[in-house]
């Protein structure tokens, strides 16, 4: 490689430059080599039982299983409930609505997006949990399906504004065609532009997983944090803990170097890995929608 | 009607219902905040240090400690996220390359935000010594906002037409002279706009900063550099756990309030400058 041929105007300005381009593309190298790194401890104290232990008793053993589980189960339940409302609202507003309101439910959706997390979480535990226990009967109100039902709220901005953004990316040639055959609007729509979309919309759904799976605080005030696999698996009315709001609430007892603390980044970098195996996945289908 | 025009009505109807359903619930969620929020906003709540761990007095130092920690990060941010533009658009010609920086700044800004918290905490508060404080906060929130502020600038970096680029060339200017005269001028927008969104997220993040960068009671203004603040995210995420009592609940639902007011001028005023860029493109 030829650095003369590659950069030939090497000025100050390259210099500073080129230095904060590495800090900025060097910082996820960085996050990830020390999420191994800080917890090789506890991988060497487990091995890789870590992964399917069941118990987590600080200071004896650390598995991390129920919070894998807790992570999966409110993430699968929020992108259940999220479906039928984003890609709904997505279609009707790109095929149907004219130009000054899809404007005005964009700009919308761009605010609510903004919404902190902590909002959610004190609406969770102000009015949610008492709701879900009302309404299904529950002795207590903090369980997996409390906070799958918050993380669908949350996500569905997101969901439902990359997934519009997929329908409009349909070229206007394919419902002319569709409508010039003599197809109706709804089924120009069903048949023919939510098929060519149908890799953008999956991409929208896989980067709204990626974000629910993520989330820390609203999760963690509504989740119960146990950390147990409910019994039966598939009980969503069963306190849980997912993998963020486990970290959330024991990293501020646990901050150094002791093994609780390099389980905690463990459990951090099995996070790590599935969101960043969600959002690729998202990105690459939204790029080949493109 | 004909089968087929029923099927096309009901599942029109279908649409509506469910993004009205979901309009109402997003409606439902902001008029609960507003409602509950209110009756606690006033004078003294604003404009009072908190007594009694946040059951009485208001919120002075907590919004201090958010607007601090927000500005602190798009201050630290801007110019890193300026240059790694600058540097991906001036001087990286291969489109291999360039294509790898997006993904990079793609990936960081999928990054649950409790991993920079860990991380953050590990770098900045222990390698630095910077420990529990506002600077390791500041810090950690100016990595978590870069992707927001990179791909705002760039995208308004790659909007300046072929031509400008051109006459500047024409003109024997540097790269670093063309940077200067040209683009920045031309991308103020990207900027603004950028660093807008960017105080925004940096506002509403909470577990980032929970446990490296915050301290709940006794905290005014930090004095030095290695001491903690108080943020009205942090005072919420305190005192909805205290939910059964309903002082406490009433306060937290009055810094709320403030939090998401401070959030919704951001992103508003973000809008509104796009916008206005989109009504003169269109002229």
């Amino acid at each position: 490689m030829n650095v003369n041929k590659m950069f030939p105007e090497r000025g100050p300005a390259f210099w500073w430059t080129g230095f904060t381009a590495l800090i900025a593309s060097g910082t996820i190298f960085i996050l990830f080599v020390s999420l191994v790194v800080e917890s090789v401890p506890v991988f060497k104290v487990q091995g890789v039982s870590f992964l399917w232990g069941t118990d987590w008793f600080a200071g004896e053993s650390y598995g991390a299983l129920p919070m894998i589980f807790g992570s999966l189960m409110v993430t699968g339940l929020a992108v259940i409930l999220v479906l039928p409302f984003a890609l709904g609202s997505a279609i009707l507003t790109s095929e149907f609505l004219n130009g000054r309101y899809r404007l005005m439910v964009k700009a919308a959706m761009e605010l609510l997006a903004g919404v902190p997390g902590i909002i959610y979480g004190l609406i969770g535990i102000a009015l949610l949990t008492a709701a879900v226990r009302d309404v299904f009967g529950l002795i207590d109100g903090n369980t997996l399906f409390t906070a799958g039902l918050l993380l669908a709220v949350m996500i569905l901005p997101t969901v439902m504004t990359l997934a519009e953004d997929a329908l409009r990316a349909v070229p206007g040639e394919f419902r002319d065609t569709a409508l010039s055959l003599g197809l109706t609007r709804m089924e120009m729509v069903l048949k023919v532009v939510v098929p060519q979309a149908l890799p953008g919309l999956a991409g929208a759904v896989f980067l709204g997983l990626g974000r629910a799976m993520g989330e820390t605080i609203a999760v963690m005030l509504v989740i119960g944090g146990i950390d147990r696999i409910p019994q039966p698996w598939f009980d969503l009315f069963a306190p849980g803990q997912s993998i963020p709001s486990k970290i959330g609430r024991e990293a501020a007892e646990s901050l150094g170097f002791d093994l609780q603390w390099s389980a905690l980044i463990a459990l951090g970098l099995v996070l790590f890995v599935m969101v960043m195996a969600l959002t690729s996945a998202g990105n690459l289908l939204l790029r080949r929608a493109r | 009607m004909t089968r087929r025009l029923f099927k096309e009505q009901t599942i029109l109807f279908a649409l509506y219902g469910f993004t009205i359903c979901g309009c109402l619930v997003l409606a439902v969620i902001l008029a609960t905040v507003f409602i509950k929020g209110s009756p606690a906003i006033s004078g003294a709540f604003l404009f009072e240090e908190s007594r009694n761990f946040g059951l009485e007095g208001g919120i002075f130092y907590q919004i201090v400690g958010t607007l601090i920690l927000m500005a602190g990060a798009a201050l630290v941010c801007l110019p890193v996220a300026l240059g790694s533009v600058l540097f991906q658009t001036e001087f990286l010609h291969s489109p291999q390359i360039k294509k790898l920086f997006r993904l990079l700044i793609y990936s960081l800004n999928a990054v649950p935000t409790i991993i920079f918290g860990l991380i953050g905490y590990l770098f900045f508060g222990v390698f630095l010594e910077a420990g529990v404080s506002w600077v390791t906060g500041v810090l950690i929130l100016a990595v978590m906002i870069l992707p927001t502020l990179h791909v705002s600038i760039h995208e308004a970096v790659e909007s300046i037409p072929k031509h400008y680029r051109e006459a500047a060339l024409a003109l024997g200017l540097s790269p670093g002279q063309q940077m200067r005269a040209v683009i920045l001028p031309q991308s103020l927008h990207g900027i603004v706009t950028g660093t807008l969104l960017g105080l925004a997220r940096a506002a509403g993040e909470t577990a980032a900063i929970m446990f490296t960068a915050t301290a709940f009671s006794g905290v005014k203004l930090p004095q030095s550099w290695t001491e903690p603040v108080t943020t009205l995210q942090t005072h919420i995420l305190v005192l909805a756990q205290e939910a059964t009592n309903p002082l406490a609940l009433t306060n937290a639902w009055g810094a709320g309030l403030v939090l998401l007011m401070i959030v919704f001028v951001l992103i508003a005023v973000t809008l509104w400058i796009r916008s206005g860029l989109q009504m003169e493109a269109q002229r």
